[in-house]
């Protein structure tokens, strides 16, 4: 009894042990705690029993599990990230790691379930050094940015966050900006690419810019003027190789009949687009049509043989800028030829 | 050239935090300092002789004849002050006008000149690029009051600079500053911090310290050129809030900044300038390479620590408390026995 008295004694006065303030207010009873503890096992358990009774009655897979823990996962992930807090690090672009990988498995969905990508060449993306990627621009929205990012980064052996170059007038659009700077995005600017590219990443460059992305669906698959060539230039500096690649599918998310110019003056934008679906559904049109891609990655074309210097070489910029262009051109057709159909 | 050591250095503006801060780092270091202010310095006035002078007034020059003053800090740049935009026009355009007016006549004795400006001068905007080096100031954009004010002085710098090759010339822009009293670090630590919807800025920030340590250095390790002061890697506006404590609440509309502003001063009690309206939906970021590989030094907190070190108190308080009047005489009366003092074994020899 009195050992027990020193016990207590020395466990109150003790420093090591962390004072714990006792929680105030109503608690519920012990069972029912330990129920909502043990809650997520109980219903992971009454899904897996669920599904496979329904595969013996049905036969099929009717609750995928894999994809229900895929959305557990992301729901859990989602949680941790937010009681991080303020304690969590960016880079100097603003770029945060773990949320963005968080955001994956959604993309990944649209990748795998909702476009079908098929991807080829990827193994041409290098696994470490910077390299520079240049791609078609197409679809109103840059979905296929964000389809290239989920491509090297679940189908490359070594998974590597791409870094795209956005037009500035989206970087000065709310929300928008706070996305795209989060997920890794920088400014389209000469002088972001060469940074990053100094910092051996992997920078996602659309030379067509919003020319390509705001131009009608009777153009589509035919690649507009590729700017001025300055993304050769950057490359040639930098000494980057420079990797095309060619994007189908993207074409047909948004089908864009007309373009109502004075409306996007009006809000700022670069082009207002009028689709079988937008605006006349309203949010409803801004859900993309699931259309079947392909994304090629061409064998890189290297630059090391080339001195800085020539990044000033006009001509040399030029025809270098046409090469990339009729290389992503040729894989649109070829990949053109390769889809069985438009939706398939 | 060979290597100049300031040997009489004027420090304008010491009466701000910054200036008394710089004022009493460079006293061990330099045989004779003064400073001059329009109003009374609160502090630091033992090691230097303090000289009651408006930089907007002419009399500038003569002070700086009449002292025979070789280095020039000036540090009378209003950027972060709850004055109306025309007296900030006034002492930041006006009064460096007159200091280098007072420096650039061709007797002049001024060899150095340090000029502070601060990372407003380039401006935030979405079309710029992530970070700004020391030559990307946009001429060309309708800059907002003071950023307009900044830009023009420092053409006036720059001007000075080609005319007068005998004179070294430094400029440091300076990165935002989070100490108690400015404007930035008051809204950070509002409880309910209102943002912009839809923005989450990166901040750069610079400490105190480094601060005083940057001016102190340029002016002690003498480099000529234009030089971007602020601490290493950035955070966001929404890390920032959440390391005070406080809560971002995004509910100032994105467009029409002026109204949020008139809101703000209305409901939060904080007046925000427009130039920060600016920063805090796009974010100014400097790229500080040149301090690192000219002056070789880099600021010892990083933008990070700078916020810890705010959030926990622990921020420098330059500032004294206000010296009550008696202390104010006694000071005066000590800075008079010194001065006899040293004239004492001049008149000897």
């Amino acid at each position: 009894m009195i050992v027990q008295e020193a016990r207590e004694e020395r466990r109150r006065t003790s420093k090591k042990a962390e004072i714990v303030a006792p929680r105030q207010g109503f608690r519920l009873p012990r069972p029912i705690r330990r129920l909502q503890r043990q809650a997520p096992t109980i219903a992971l358990r009454a899904v897996g029993e669920l599904s496979t009774r329904l595969r013996d009655i049905t036969g099929r897979n009717v609750i995928d599990l894999n994809r229900l823990m895929e959305v557990a996962q992301f729901v859990y992930q989602q949680r941790e990230l937010a009681r991080r807090g303020p304690n969590f690090m960016v880079d100097d672009f603003g770029f945060d790691p773990a949320w963005t990988e968080s955001l994956l498995i959604a993309f990944k969905a649209l990748y795998r379930d909702y476009w079908r990508v098929e991807t080829t060449g990827v193994e041409h993306v290098p696994s470490s050094g910077r390299a520079l990627l240049v791609a078609n621009h197409a679809g109103v929205l840059p979905w296929d940015g964000t389809m290239i990012k989920t491509a090297v980064f679940t189908e490359h052996s070594r998974p590597r966050h791409v870094r795209a170059l956005v037009a500035s007038q989206f970087m000065g659009m709310p929300a928008l900006s706070w996305f795209l700077r989060r997920t890794g995005q920088a400014v389209g600017h000469p002088d972001d690419t060469r940074r990053l590219l100094e910092r051996d990443e992997l920078v996602l460059v659309f030379p067509e810019g919003t020319r390509g992305t705001g131009k009608g669906f009777k153009d589509r698959y035919r690649l507009r003027r590729f700017g001025r060539g300055g993304f050769v230039s950057t490359a040639i500096r930098a000494q980057a190789p420079i990797i095309p690649i060619s994007v189908v599918g993207s074409e047909e998310i948004y089908p864009m009949l007309a373009d109502l110019g004075p409306v996007a003056r009006l809000f700022g934008l670069p082009y207002f687009p009028l689709t079988p679906f937008w605006p006349w559904l309203g949010p409803l049109g801004l859900i993309p049509l699931p259309s079947k891609w392909r994304i090629q990655f061409h064998a890189p074309i290297e630059v090391s043989h080339l001195d800085p210097k020539d990044a000033d070489d006009q001509h040399l910029v030029m025809a270098m800028a046409d090469d990339v262009r009729d290389i992503i051109q040729r894989g649109l057709y070829e990949n053109l030829k390769l889809r069985r159909g438009v939706f398939l | 050239m060979p290597p100049f050591s300031p040997h009489r250095v004027l420090v304008t503006g010491v009466s701000n935090p910054l200036g008394a801060e710089v004022a009493r780092r460079l006293a061990p270091q330099v045989p004779f300092l003064f400073g001059c202010d329009k109003v009374d310095p609160v502090s630091a006035l033992e090691e230097m002789d303090f000289v009651h002078a408006d930089t907007r007034l002419s009399v500038i020059g003569k002070l700086v004849r009449q002292l025979k003053i070789d280095t020039v800090v000036h540090l009378a740049v209003m950027v972060d002050s709850p004055t109306e935009e025309r007296s900030i026009h006034e002492t930041d355009v006006i009064g460096t006008m007159n200091v280098l007016v007072g420096c650039a006549a061709p007797s002049s004795p001024v060899r150095r000149l340090v000029v502070k400006s601060s990372a407003v001068v380039y401006g935030a905007s979405p079309s710029d690029p992530s970070f700004f080096s020391e030559d990307m100031t946009n001429w060309d954009k309708p800059a907002s009051g003071i950023t307009r004010d900044l830009l023009e002085m420092e053409q006036l710098v720059s001007e000075f600079a080609l005319r007068n090759e005998h004179c070294g010339v430094t400029v440091l822009r300076l990165g935002l500053r989070v100490s108690e009293d400015t404007t930035l670090a008051r809204y950070l630590s509002l409880p309910i911090v209102p943002t912009f919807a839809g923005f989450d800025p990166r901040l750069q920030l610079l400490h105190e310290d480094d601060a005083a340590e940057a001016v102190v250095r340029s002016v002690i390790g003498a480099r000529p050129g234009v030089f971007n002061v602020a601490g290493d890697g950035v955070i966001l506006l929404s890390q920032a809030i959440g390391i005070m404590g406080g809560r971002p609440a995004p509910v100032l509309p994105p467009y029409g900044r002026w109204l949020s502003r008139l809101g703000l001063k209305a409901l939060a009690g904080v007046e925000m300038p427009a130039h920060l309206a600016d920063i805090l939906s796009f974010g100014v970021v400097m790229d500080c390479t040149r301090l690192v590989s000219e002056l070789g030094w880099r600021p010892a907190y990083s933008t990070r620590q700078t916020m810890d070190a705010l959030a926990s108190g622990k921020n420098v308080d330059l500032v004294e408390p206000p010296s009550p009047p008696q202390e104010y005489e006694l000071q005066v009366f000590l800075q008079q026995r010194r001065r006899r003092r040293q004239q004492l074994p001049a008149g000897r020899n």
